[in-house]
């Protein structure tokens, strides 16, 4: 039991040297190395897949197959008007979501809405863009003068 | 303080450089029997990203809506070349970058 303490006492140590790390270097969390990360990363960027392929046989055509195929996350194909199936109701609400532009958070890497990202900050870690800070001292600038 | 662009790590970029460059598969198959051709397949297939699909205008299935903001993006972005966040080309040249400040100068207004 001892043992284990002290175990959990180096790993927290541990942990909070890497949380400072980060803190100067400002590395997202997520590394895509995983699987699931690659899924991730196929689904939002999306797939195209086309393909003509013809059968014949004994020199005459007996088959065609023409394919025009899109593979893409539920986000990324409503974002690129990708057709759904009928009777899909596009008026919910989480398809109104999905429209929205997010971008991934450089430092803790989740995703938020483009514009507060770039304008204010990442309201989950409180990361700010070069040019929200840039905003923040003109806007300190301004202050002072008055 | 730096910004570090995500580390490209084994199979996120081996799948980056696949969809981004796009693959194609030219095949064709014959199969003759006793000198008569019994059995052709032929088969054109190509597999890229949605970008790279825009860019070299690959065809998408029937009722694609081209109009959404999403594919202008897909035009004028561009990511930067020190954290890799994307942003409007023009601004990026003119202005730097507004997510990490990489050459940021924007306008005085």
């Amino acid at each position: 039991m001892k043992r284990k303490a002290v175990l959990g006492a180096a790993g927290t140590t541990n942990q909070m040297r890497d949380e400072t790390m980060e803190n100067t270097t400002l590395k997202p969390e997520k590394d895509y190395s995983g699987l699931a990360d690659a899924i991730d990363r196929i689904l939002d960027k999306g797939l195209v897949i086309n393909a003509d392929i013809t059968i014949d046989v004994a020199g005459v055509e007996l088959l065609g197959i023409k394919i025009r195929a899109a593979l893409a996350s539920f986000e990324t194909a409503a974002k690129y008007g990708l057709e759904f199936p009928t009777g899909t109701n596009l008026e919910t609400a989480a398809w109104k979501e999905a429209m929205i532009e997010k971008e991934e958070c450089p430092q803790c890497g989740k995703r938020v809405e483009r514009e507060e990202l770039l304008n204010l900050a990442c309201p989950w870690c409180g990361w700010e863009s070069a040019k929200a800070k840039k905003r923040k001292r003109a806007k300190a600038g301004v202050k002072m003068e008055v | 303080m730096v910004i570090v662009k995500p580390e490209e790590t084994g199979l996120k970029e081996l799948l980056d450089r696949i969809l981004d460059k796009g693959v194609a598969v030219d095949a064709s198959v014959r199969i003759d029997l006793s000198g008569v051709n019994l059995l052709g397949i032929k088969a054109r297939t190509i597999l890229s990203s949605f970008k790279t699909a825009e860019e070299t205008g690959l065809d998408f299935p029937k009722g694609t809506e081209f109009s959404t903001p999403a594919w202008k993006d897909l035009a004028t972005k561009k990511p930067c070349p020190v954290c890799g966040m994307e942003s409007r080309r023009e601004d990026l040249e003119e202005e730097g970058c507004p997510w990490c400040g990489w050459n940021y100068k924007p306008d005085e207004r």
